[in-house]
């Protein structure tokens, strides 16, 4: 008995289990072969049914991307997701920080209170900000879906940065003020780099949210922002799959690219797990 | 530090005040006070249309059928992620890398890609068709624009797998070692150890992401007018119709569409904070 | 809403309405020179290439050159454009975001319902002396007069698009496509948009006793006519439609779509000449051909208009009256470039332009221009537009037969009082 427990735990501990093998092919077809058919489909001319590969190759979408719509849409998507990752995390550290000091029953509020943005639906939290955004005389500009791309960042980030300020203790910081430190000090040479992944991981989350919105730029910019998601949905509901595929394949690589280097880089300080 | 400032409370507020202010402006349009189509006087006829038509509540439903759905598949794909990976081997590294990369992979180009592999004339369709299953589109069982949402379904499931993963797989990390060897110590098999130590602390610290997914599956617009039907038509593609609704009157109804979503995610906030209190810090 | 009218009458007439005011008091010359080094803003739609690589193109380029102007043209259709700007209205804040705006039809009746317009202009322009003012299709907007508050820009037709390869005798009248869709169930549909909506307005004027019996302005009696004749076919076609009609393609990409994919055999739209430019732009087969019902299609007209906050209205007059020009007029309508009806009257317009027009070589996949007009109907009030599509959505959701009564019906001499002209009776087909 023991002996048949012992073989099963090797065998287990040795990874053999059918399981992990189905799941990787499953994983790998799931991951790659969407990414595939985008490829295809951005150069490829007419396809068809029943054709399981297009007509022809063709690569007049791509060509237009460098002095296009869909170049400028990147660029736009990209300043945006920046200016909107270094906003949230300036505003929302110290406000999680700061929720961090709540106990009980306002502690759960304010913890909702900082979610509300982020599981508002889109267009309810759309038709607000845009007036707001009217009323502060940036309706229909990148500064205004800026602004509205923030409200989501801030919440989510500060939610991140509440959980990560209350499993950590005040001591370090409290140590440090104790031998004289300024409050400046302790900032800088303290909590800051033990607070390096979370930041970044942060920053990463706000770009993301800011990178894939779709209904707050539409609300708020008024059709003048175009932000790359919104050109892809624009060119999806044209019909015109081809430059779609162009404009969806911007949305993705580069984020993903960023993400693994993320990851990678995040691992060697061993900041997050797995 | 021990003094009750009422300084956090008050910026926890301002972070919602886009939303508090985005309901107090649903609730004046669909009273008819404000808005496109306003009459400028209290009208409840928009808000007793709405609420009284089976349309609004098969919307509501259908939603809500199409996230639960979703979340469920893409949280208990995510588990398996989670558990049958969790060490530092190589292949391990590389199946979480696999799961967790389509992260930034928005719900339209998920939805797309759906469409065109899920269509009756998609991609898979054509395999059929080159294997002889079938000889036409329309003997391909309809995956789109269908009563069931499968497309929809599988498009939301596969895009929220990633965000799921990863927290999946931090929350497993984050199951203490000592723990399960403890029980391997007192005999438990490797299985008994991930049905009864992991598993329970697995699904707890995982509640508050699988409400987030929920509730973003079930506002998500673009995905569900790439591949919904007619009837029922999903909360969003509802209330983007009434936007546009060719009578200038109706458009405040989208205002009451949105509130009643709001009301949704509002719930789904307090269930996800309930969570998160009760079993956030059980894995630190 | 008039209360509210009066009460932000200083924000609703806005500086948009006294510049204009002002503009036109001025000689031409003067218009362009104010126009000089701005900027205009066009909300149009933007969802078809080719009208993009038009505007974008070769209109900007010339308008940069010619008059200094630098034109800027976003996304913004219909009913998102009447929205923002009641909203922008109602933020009663600065300068609006747009200058132009193109609109037809019931968006143009919203608009002048909440006076989200500036105007009137559009009579003051100098190529609007060209315009063919002998066509009721043009003169009329869904039985609106302009009243110079919004500029004509061009013309199309409804058509239907089908394979002669997969349909190589195709039905040519309503009669006909029934017998059809019953020899051939599951692959006929049309979509749930305004092209979709077009085509049963088309099938009440069929069955309705044709488009005379609904000119004349919205009536109660004649549209629960014309939709009993409507819904009385589609219930009995229904059962042949692509999914048995338990639902319909979202819009006129996804019917393009299913009609590229030999899911259905027929698609539409409200262009006829959109087949030769989704040929070009590989999304429809090279045996796509465009089919005029001999029961008459639809034919309307598209405008440009200002709205009541534009920044810069002289920009926008000008950029309207380029738009008129015989020479963009011209360009726009080759087949290659747009393909979309001149507004003006050819036999009327300066050389070279009248000898170009006349000898401008039609495409031989569209539909000739005498076919054309033989069976070109007009629009009627944006009412029955409004009422069919909130019916047929209320007939797809009960599963048969339109079990919810008809929408609340609006009493139209309230909401629409700018829309009560005496409709001249000559608006026949």
């Amino acid at each position: 008995m023991t002996s048949t427990r012992l073989s099963r735990d090797t065998r287990a501990s040795r990874g053999a289990s059918p399981w992990r093998a189905i799941a990787i092919v499953l994983l790998t077809i799931s991951t790659f072969v969407p990414f595939v058919i985008l490829v295809v489909q951005s150069s490829g001319e007419s396809w068809r049914w029943p054709s399981l590969m297009p007509d022809a190759l063709t690569l007049v979408a791509w060509r237009g991307v460098a002095g296009g719509a869909i170049g400028r849409a990147a660029f736009t998507s990209t300043l945006l997701a920046l200016a909107t990752a270094i906003t949230a995390v300036c505003i929302a550290l110290p406000i999680g920080r700061s929720l961090a000091q709540l106990r009980g029953a306002s502690r759960h509020v304010a913890a909702a209170l900082v979610f509300l943005p982020v599981a508002a639906p889109p267009i309810a939290l759309g038709a607000g900000l845009q007036i707001a955004t009217l009323w502060l005389g940036v309706g229909g500009t990148a500064a205004g879906v800026w602004l509205a791309h923030s409200v989501p960042a801030i919440g989510y980030v500060a939610l991140l940065f509440l959980g990560v300020f209350s499993s950590r203790g005040a001591e370090y910081s409290e140590a440090a003020r104790s031998h004289g430190a300024t409050r400046w000090q302790t900032w800088r040479f303290v909590l800051l780099p033990s607070l390096r992944g979370p930041i970044v991981e942060a920053l990463a989350i706000a770009f993301l949210i800011s990178w894939a919105q779709v209904a707050l730029t539409l609300v708020v910019g008024g059709g003048a922002v175009r932000a790359l998601p919104i050109e892809v949905l624009s060119l999806v509901r044209a019909g015109q799959d081809r430059e779609a595929a162009v404009g969806a394949l911007l949305l993705i690589v580069p984020a993903v690219a960023a993400l693994a280097a993320l990851r990678v880089g995040v691992r060697r300080t061993d900041a997050l797990p797995g | 530090m021990h003094r009750r400032s009422p300084l956090p409370l008050l910026l926890a507020a301002l972070v919602a005040l886009p939303v508090l202010f985005g309901v107090a402006y649903a609730a004046l349009a669909v009273l008819g006070l404000t808005g496109a189509g306003a009459t400028g006087k209290l009208d409840w006829t928009r808000a007793t249309a709405l609420l009284t038509d089976r349309t609004t509540w098969r919307s509501v439903s259908w939603s809500l059928y199409v996230a639960t759905v979703s979340t469920a598949i893409a949280t208990a794909a995510a588990a398996a992620v989670a558990l049958l990976f969790p060490r530092q081997m190589r292949t391990d590294r590389i199946a979480r890398s696999l799961a967790t990369l389509p992260l930034p992979v928005p719900h339209l180009v998920a939805a797309a890609t759906a469409l065109m592999v899920l269509g009756q004339s998609g991609l898979l369709a054509r395999l059929l068709f080159f294997a002889g299953v079938i000889s036409e589109p329309g003997a391909m069982p309809p995956l789109v624009y269908d009563r069931a949402g499968v497309a929809l379904i599988v498009a939301l499931a596969w895009k929220e797998l990633p965000f799921l993963a990863v927290v999946g797989i931090a929350m497993r990390a984050g199951v203490s070692r000592d723990l399960e060897d403890a029980a391997r110590t007192l005999g438990a098999t490797p299985a008994y150890v991930a049905r009864r130590v992991v598993w329970p602390l697995l699904w707890r610290g995982l509640l508050p992401a699988v409400i987030a997914t929920f509730i973003f599956a079930f506002g998500s617009f673009e995905s569900a007018v790439l591949l919904a039907p007619v009837d029922p038509a999903p909360l969003p593609v509802l209330t983007m119709e009434r936007f546009a609704d060719p009578s200038l009157a109706r458009r405040g109804e989208a205002y009451g569409l949105a509130l009643i979503a709001l009301v949704v995610g509002a719930f789904a906030v307090a269930v996800h904070e309930w969570t998160r209190a009760r079993w956030g810090a059980l894995v630190k | 809403m008039l209360m509210l009218a009066a009460c932000s009458t200083d924000r609703n007439t806005g500086d948009a309405n006294s510049e204009i005011a002002a503009l036109r008091a001025l000689p031409w010359d003067s218009v362009e020179a104010r126009a000089r080094g701005t900027t205009v803003t066009w909300r149009k739609w933007r969802g078809d290439p080719a009208i993009n690589a038009y505007v974008d193109g070769w209109i900007a380029s010339r308008l940069r050159k010619r008059f200094d102007i630098r034109l800027e043209a976003v996304e913004g259709q219909g009913p998102e454009i009447v929205n923002q700007l009641v909203i922008e209205q109602e933020a009663g804040r600065g300068r609006g975001s747009a200058s132009l705006v193109w609109v037809n039809g019931e968006t143009f009746a919203n608009l002048r319902t909440e006076s989200l317009l500036a105007g009137p202009w559009a009579g003051v322009l100098p190529n609007a002396a060209y315009i063919d003012s002998a066509s009721p299709i043009i003169t009329r907007d869904f039985e609106q007069d302009p009243a110079g508050y919004e500029s004509p820009w061009g013309t199309v037709q409804f058509a239907l698009i089908y394979d002669t390869m997969r349909t190589p005798n195709p039905p040519r009248t309503f009669d006909e496509l029934a017998t059809w869709i019953r020899a051939h169930p599951g692959r006929f549909t049309h979509d749930q948009g305004f092209t979709g909506i077009t085509f049963l307005k088309m099938l009440m004027y069929a069955r309705g006793g044709g488009v005379a019996a609904f000119a004349g302005g919205f009536s109660e009696t004649r549209y629960a006519v014309g939709r009993s004749a409507v819904f009385a076919l589609l219930d009995s076609l229904r059962p042949g439609f692509w999914r048995s009609g338990s639902t319909f393609p979202p819009d006129v990409a996804a019917m393009h779509r299913l009609f590229a994919n030999s899911e259905i055999d027929f698609s539409m739209s409200n262009n006829q000449y959109d087949v030769v430019n989704k040929i070009r732009q590989g999304i429809l087969p090279a045996t796509a051909r465009a089919l005029v019902l001999r029961d008459g299609t639809i034919a309307n007209t598209h405008y440009v208009g200002i709205p009541f906050n534009a920044p810069n209205p002289a920009g926008a007059m000008v950029v309207a009256n380029f738009l008129l020009s015989p020479e963009a007029q011209f360009e726009k309508q080759k087949p290659d470039v747009w393909a979309d009806g001149t507004v003006l009257d050819v036999s009327a317009v300066p050389e070279p332009w009248r000898t170009q027009f006349a000898t401008a070589e039609a495409d031989p996949r569209a539909v000739p221009r005498d076919t054309l007009a033989r069976y070109a109907r007009p629009e009627v009030s944006p009412q029955y537009h409004e009422r069919l599509s909130t019916d047929w959505l209320a007939w797809v959701r009960s599963g048969a037969g339109a079990r919810r009564p008809a929408s609340r019906p609006e009493p139209p001499s309230e909401i629409l009082p700018a829309m009560r002209q005496a409709v001249p009776s000559d608006s026949r087909p």
